[in-house]
């Protein structure tokens, strides 16, 4: 237990890939928002029955923000999820935090990856955000190398959806 | 395509995905906002949790506490922290030390135990800062009205102290951070605005600005918070009602009330007024002592007045303490060294002030990580010159000399 580091260090060391990590699952910076609250309000609750020596801090805070989001996809679900997301895009343009992610370059690439198959996005998604394959593998309850399968196959399409855009 | 396009293609994606990924981060205040939000939400008995485990940190540390003893206080703070958690007794004025533990605001986790002297070990000397420059009187002339006298003097003990108890509690906190300052001023319902150099935080509500910041070494200052009343705060309306009540009125309303004891001392001479909550600790078998500054003025809490309207109020900021008994000197002992200062180049033979009355006070004594709250004497005399007379005041140690750091 002493291992243990304080919250607020692991809160701002992974406030930002996780938000990153949500935003490429859902199609607002508000949605993002919300379910990032939701992953540090729960972590913060849970964090005194937290184990070091179970698991590192990255893969928990991930595994938090990967149920928050399929939970969030369950309530909405996706045809409502894309619905909303197509609504959203006109006022987006006013609200503060749209106009703030306007900026960031790569909005459109995590806009497309967004738009993969559930599994294929989730593996992008949890690679880039910095963790390893075995540990992309246990969050999502398959072996190392489906994880990388699922990784590959939804690089794949990724790139075929971009150069699609592009036409 | 060949396979080596398609596979730098990959790879050229792959690097835009890493860039997105870590590109990708939200508003700038979310991270502030969150985290307010996140520590206003704990429950209240995590805190009172928290509180007890400051608690039993505190008894840790003192490895000579009998058990027996840790028991009995242990009983009595859960019980007296019961009590303040259910509500009751919240407000006070001259309560106790330990009245506060339950709600962490500035009280203290255990007053020490008596069997068990020096708990913290060697502790800092205060500075005092060899108030007495070394100069000529006449070269430091006296204010012509009186008041303090500043200039270098020759002091004489001619009282006597009625102050009789051997051992005092050395109050120790822990450096707050700015986890401590976003959670005092989320409770308050303020947001961080940004962290300006100096400051914790600065944050802001619908009517007015916060500022909090740590421990400062020189000239010691507690850590504090800065209230600065914006254009919409209203005056306090309460007909009838004193100065001091206005005051009262504003810090309740705000969740200001000190947790501490206090006396209120009015500055009415100028535009502010001036409303000070004189802090206390108490000391067994002696009654309350004040906290004071090198200069010997009591502090704590000041909320400035002005046509009812509160506009500038800074405090102490709420901190746990942890307390440890220290052996004292003798107030006859502690004194020597400012009867008996390095010598002074002069010309003229420096004016004989007899100290006569002596306080038991509280000093603060900046450490780093850790900062104490200590024990000290302040004597204070009066002399005439030129048909005018001026007080002096003399700031001395406490705590045996063998208990503190050279």
């Amino acid at each position: 237990m002493a291992d243990r580091p304080p919250f607020e260090d692991l809160y701002r060391e992974f406030l930002g890939r996780i938000y990153a990590y949500i935003r490429s699952q859902v199609g607002t910076s508000a949605d993002a928002e919300d379910i990032t609250a939701q992953v540090f309000m729960n972590a913060y609750q849970a964090y005194p029955r937290f184990e070091v020596r179970n698991t590192t801090p990255a893969a928990w805070l991930f595994r938090i923000a990967r149920n928050a989001t399929l939970d969030h996809f369950r309530a909405q679900g996706r045809r409502d999820r894309l619905r909303r997301t197509i609504e959203h895009q006109p006022v987006a343009d006013v609200d503060p935090a749209g106009k703030a992610e306007e900026r960031i370059q790569y909005r459109a690439l995590l806009a497309q990856v967004a738009q993969l198959p559930e599994r294929q996005r989730d593996a992008i998604s949890l690679r880039h955000s910095g963790l390893s394959f075995d540990e992309v593998g246990r969050l999502m309850a398959c072996s190392e190398d489906a994880a990388k399968m699922l990784y590959h196959r939804g690089v794949k399409a990724l790139k075929d959806a971009v150069q699609k855009e592009a036409l | 395509m060949s396979d080596q396009e398609e596979d730098l293609e990959v790879l050229a994606l792959r690097r835009q995905l890493d860039d997105a990924f870590a590109t990708t981060r939200p508003r700038r205040d979310f991270e502030d906002e969150l985290w307010a939000r996140m520590q206003a939400s704990r429950p209240a008995h995590n805190r009172f949790r928290d509180a007890i485990a400051g608690f039993m940190q505190g008894i840790r540390e003192v490895p000579a506490v009998p058990a027996a003893a840790v028991a009995t206080v242990l009983v009595v703070v859960l019980g007296v922290g019961l009590f303040a958690y259910s509500g009751i007794g919240q407000r006070h004025s001259g309560g106790n030390a330990l009245s506060a533990l339950s709600n962490g605001s500035g009280g203290t986790s255990r007053n020490g135990d008596q069997s068990s002297s020096g708990g913290f070990g060697l502790i800092p000397s205060p500075a005092f800062g060899q108030a007495v420059p070394a100069t000529a009187p006449e070269a430091t002339a006296p204010n012509p009205k009186g008041g303090e006298f500043t200039g270098p003097a020759q002091l004489v003990w001619a009282g006597q102290s009625s102050i009789v108890v051997t051992g005092a509690p050395v109050f120790r906190y822990r450096e707050p951070s700015t986890g401590t300052a976003d959670q005092f001023a989320s409770a308050l319902g303020a947001v961080l605005r940004g962290r300006p150099q100096g400051f914790l935080g600065a944050y802001s509500s619908s009517d007015y600005t916060l500022k909090v910041r740590g421990t400062i070494q020189s000239p010691p200052s507690s850590p504090a918070y800065f209230i600065f009343a914006g254009l919409t705060m209203e005056p306090v309306q309460a007909a009838g009602a004193s100065q001091a009540d206005l005051a009262n009125i504003f810090l309740a309303e705000h969740k200001l009330d000190p947790q501490w004891s206090y006396t209120v001392s009015v500055d009415q001479s100028g535009d502010p007024v001036k409303v000070v909550y004189e802090r206390q600790f108490e000391v067994p078998g002696y009654g309350l002592a004040y906290l004071v500054n090198g200069n010997g003025s009591r502090y704590g809490l000041e909320v400035d007045l002005s046509n009812d309207r509160p506009v500038v109020v800074s405090g102490m900021l709420p901190m746990t303490l942890d307390g440890a008994y220290y052996n004292l000197a003798s107030p006859a002992d502690a004194v020597q060294p400012a009867l008996n200062p390095p010598p002074v180049a002069t010309v003229a033979p420096l004016p004989k002030i007899q100290l006569t009355q002596v306080d038991l006070v509280y000093v603060l004594v900046p450490a780093g990580d850790h900062s104490f709250f200590e024990p000290a004497y302040l004597y204070s005399g009066t002399m005439q010159m030129n048909g005018v007379t001026y007080t002096k005041h003399v700031l001395e140690p406490a705590v045996v000399p063998s208990q503190r750091k050279p």
